[in-house]
């Protein structure tokens, strides 16, 4: 209970400091989060280079934002919703809207045909379970990572992606569905 | 069954995901931090710039008033002229008359453009000279 309370306590200096534009304060918030950022932008279909940029933007704007972050929504579900809307508007701005259906297309349809096993033998299934994740539709993968890896709620996906409760639970079954068929025949495969 | 399934597959995906760890180029916190500074370099930068702009405009406008006030009410900036010119004894005097309780409301309200100007300058003075002195450490704060 006590340390429960010190670590809040730790937390709200953090916070303050983060606010008051302290630069090692927001180093250590960049070492904390970076990996989460990239991680958005590359499973959202960014290259290495571009992916950078936007995650510089990202942090950008997070430190121009912190002063109005009210603290109603945790710190990570704010950043990834920072990360997720910067990552979206840079594809929308490199790629037109149809450019990205098709490749959604194309990657569901790589998903059905080709299958992991192809491309994994057996490998430890972490590495498994996250080759198959990257060959979901982007939005699929997004709200799967958001939810199994991030532990995010059904509301805080909604929020970050921008889009209904409901899609979001469609988003996750159907990932489900799709991840364990996939897993299903590279065990099959593998074993 | 199937609940325990999916909590058991719910699980093991969690466990998987939560070990993958995303590669982040090197530097990527310096280089971060180097552009954050320059961005904050440039918004002072810009803030001076608009200050500057700020005190031009205030010249330029004070020039103009002064101008049109003298074409307008030439009579009333004689009037002032002469006053001021009268020494500052009799205006300190006349100052503090002014600022008793009995002054005059509606002799203030008759010259409200007057007393306008009079207000936004010494305003913008205040905040010039604040600004000189305290607005760098304010900033950088």
């Amino acid at each position: 209970m006590a340390e429960k309370l010190w670590e809040k306590q730790q937390k709200r200096k953090w916070l303050q400091l983060l606010r008051s534009g302290d630069h090692q304060a927001f180093a250590e918030f960049i070492d904390k989060y970076k990996e989460t950022v990239f991680l958005c932008c590359r499973r959202l279909g960014l290259r290495e280079d571009e992916a950078e940029d936007v995650a510089s933007e990202t942090f950008l704007a997070a430190y121009n934002g912190l002063s109005r972050y009210g603290g109603r929504a945790e710190l990570s579900t704010w950043l990834w919703g920072i990360a997720y809307r910067q990552a979206v508007s840079y594809l929308r701005k490199k790629r037109r809207h149809w450019q990205l259906e098709a490749e959604l297309d194309e990657r569901i349809a790589d998903s059905k045909q080709q299958g992991p096993a192809a491309a994994v033998q057996s490998r430890e299934i972490e590495t498994i379970v996250w080759e198959v994740v990257e060959r979901l539709p982007r939005f699929w993968a997004m709200a799967v990572i958001l939810h199994y890896r991030e532990e995010k709620e059904i509301s805080d996906i909604a929020k970050i992606m921008q889009i209904k409760e409901n899609t979001v639970k469609t988003y996750l079954f159907r990932g489900r569905e799709r991840l364990k068929e996939m897993l299903a025949s590279a065990f099959e495969e593998d074993y | 069954m199937d609940k325990l399934n999916e909590d058991k597959f719910g699980e093991m995906l969690g466990r998987a995901l939560q070990s993958h760890s995303e590669p982040v180029p090197a530097g990527f916190t310096e280089r971060m931090l180097s552009r954050i500074e320059q961005a904050e370099q440039q918004r002072i930068l810009a803030r001076v710039v608009w200050q500057e702009r700020l005190a031009l405009a205030g010249c330029i406008a004070a020039g103009i008033i002064a101008i049109v006030a003298v074409v307008v009410f030439p009579d009333r900036i004689a009037g002032v002229l002469r006053s001021i010119a009268g020494g500052f004894t009799g205006q300190g005097k006349a100052l503090v008359e002014k600022m008793t309780p009995t002054v005059d409301i509606e002799a203030v309200r008759s010259e409200w453009q007057f007393y306008t100007v009079l207000v936004l300058l010494l305003g913008f003075a205040v905040y010039s000279l604040v600004d000189m002195f305290v607005g760098d450490r304010l900033r950088t704060a």
